[in-house]
């Protein structure tokens, strides 16, 4: 019974919690939506030249090629071959 | 412009040159309040509409072309026009003075604008409106989505206190709906003009149909705002099954074609197919105007999540750097992909799982965990190095790797200690999805690794 009561609680409590929640964000998105919209161009028509593709530079280097590390100083490749170490080492023993 | 003799003269040669763009800009109401007030204070409702058929008839001989039935037309939306000018300037001076006003004023703006909307659907379908003047159908709608949009913020802030409470009460009540009541209606009356350019059965070089991108995408966007997919998906369908008697998609501006690519790809995002949503977005970003840079951002808010998942690549850091706001999204999590680290992957994914939520990209980053583990198995397979090398050969990388080694590295990235066996399901799992090539030899704790390719894609 004691439980059952205390779940009710909880529930209440989160329910609550839920309500606020749910009124809370109300206003803030409602602002962050409207920019969040594709917006209307300056101009209605454009050249090749004008687009994204065309306009170089940009265009080259847009994805990663490799997934090689360029810095293999990172902590976390260092800690990597330490780990790597001891298992080689514990497996010689 | 107020209706007076340069109105006049400005209408009809706009008329004898054709030009849209001119003629449309007879009918914006984004112009000063004062030239609104001109507008207003012109006429009054009873001399109107008999001053604009004077006015009009008079000039009708300059506009070549001009029979009766379209003056009428004209005298028609000129009045809804005006009517709708007087609505704006009204809500315009209601908000200039304290910002809460007892009335709703934009709901007179949209209830305005929407007759205004009306007369030119019926100005094409009974008065012999020719396409070229479509332009002037863009502008009011482009104008009615807003004016729409103000009419439900006005209404959510004066009554919100009683739409909350009637949504507590009832169950089926959806108080979302009920918030965007007039963008609704909007789209309902933008899907008529949708049909009305759809329908025109004129042969294409005078049709509407060159209509009907500009109003897809005015409908898309509307379709977005109120979440619904299932209805921006009809719109889809329904070009596509009009696909035959339309004008090539290449032969509309610019503007239209990347705002249609943007919205189909999200589409197929949302849907998660993304493949093609990878192919409309990319066309999109290459098309897109390079100065429009909210736009390329908006793009590449979709093209990252999904070349992440279709090809598995990543954003370089110089790309990101070009658009702070997606640098702040998507570098951290790019880097703990790169370099491997799960649990820093992990906190990422959490950190910015309001932004992810909110822009739905939070179960297509999810995936991106696979690839984080994939290169940290890489690295390991990396870190071991050559077989001795057999003179004038080739070297070739070790292929055979202790479990122990990989469960070691899988327990410093996800900064917990993993047992063998759910290393082995890890392993198994990236087998199946095909990231990594071999097979687990249980008894001897080793994974074989495939000596042409272990880890697709990648370069070893």
């Amino acid at each position: 019974m004691a439980s059952s009561q205390t779940q009710i609680k909880k529930d209440d409590k989160a329910a609550a919690a839920s309500k606020a929640e749910a009124q809370a964000p109300e206003q803030k998105p409602a602002a962050l939506e409207e920019d969040d919209e594709f917006e209307d161009f300056p101009v209605d028509d454009w050249e090749q030249e004008d687009t994204e593709a065309a306009s170089g530079g940009a265009a080259q280097h847009l994805w990663e090629e490799s997934w090689d590390d360029d810095d293999t100083s990172d902590d976390f490749s260092a800690q990597l071959k330490e780990e790597l170490k001891k298992v080689d080492a514990a497996k010689k023993r | 412009m107020e209706f007076t003799t340069p109105f006049f003269r400005e209408f009809a040669e706009s008329y004898s040159e054709r030009s849209g763009p001119r003629l449309a800009k007879t009918l914006r109401p984004d112009v000063s309040t004062e030239k609104l007030r001109k507008i207003c204070k012109s006429h009054n409702a009873h001399d109107i509409k008999s001053s604009l058929k004077r006015g009009l008839q008079l000039n009708a001989a300059l506009a070549d072309g001009l029979d009766q039935q379209e003056v009428q037309g004209w005298v028609d939306v000129y009045v809804a026009y005006w009517n709708g000018a007087k609505a704006i300037l009204a809500a315009r001076e209601s908000s200039g003075d304290d910002g809460q006003s007892s009335e709703l004023v934009w709901t007179k703006v949209y209830a305005a604008w929407t007759e205004l909307v009306n007369v030119l659907i019926r100005g094409y379908q009974n008065c012999g409106f020719e396409a070229w003047t479509l332009p002037c159908l863009y502008v009011v709608c482009k104008h009615l989505r807003v004016f729409a949009s103000n009419a439900d913020d006005e209404r959510n802030n004066n009554t919100s206190i009683d739409d909350s409470a009637a949504a507590t009460f009832q169950d089926d009540f959806d108080p979302e709906t009920n918030k965007r009541q007039k963008l609704e209606d909007c789209a309902r009356v933008l899907s008529r003009v949708f049909m009305l350019c759809q329908s025109d059965r004129a042969p294409l070089e005078e049709s509407r149909k060159w209509g009907i991108y500009y109003i897809a995408n005015l409908l898309l966007k509307t379709y977005f705002k109120l979440n619904s997919a299932s209805l921006s998906k009809n719109i889809l369908n329904s070009l596509r099954a009009g696909g035959r008697d339309m004008p090539s998609f290449k032969a509309f501006p610019r503007s239209q074609q990347v705002t249609f690519k943007y919205h189909q790809g999200v589409l197929a995002f949302l849907e998660e197919n993304y493949v093609d949503a990878e192919t409309y977005l990319t066309e999109a970003w290459n098309d897109c105007y390079k100065n429009s840079v909210r736009n390329k951002e908006l793009i590449l808010t979709y093209l990252i999540p999904c070349r992440l998942v279709t090809n598995h690549t990543l954003p370089t850091e110089k790309l990101l750097a070009q658009y702070p706001r997606l640098q702040k999204l998507f570098l951290p999590l790019c880097r703990c992909i790169k370099r491997g680290e799960l649990h820093k992957f992990d906190l990422a994914l959490q950190e910015g799982e309001d932004e992810f939520v909110k822009r739905r990209i939070y179960l297509t980053l999810e995936r991106g965990r696979d690839i984080a583990l994939r290169n940290l198995l890489r690295k390991v397979f990396i870190a071991r190095g050559f077989e001795e090398a057999k003179d004038g050969e080739k070297p070739v990388r070790r292929s055979r790797v202790p479990v122990a080694e990989f469960a070691a590295a899988i327990s410093l990235g996800s900064q917990e200690r993993i047992d063998n066996d759910e290393v082995e399901c890890l392993l198994a799992n990236m087998i199946y999805k095909n990231h990594m090539k071999g097979y687990i030899s249980r008894q001897h704790g080793i994974v074989v690794l495939s000596k042409s390719g272990a880890f697709p894609g990648t370069g070893v």
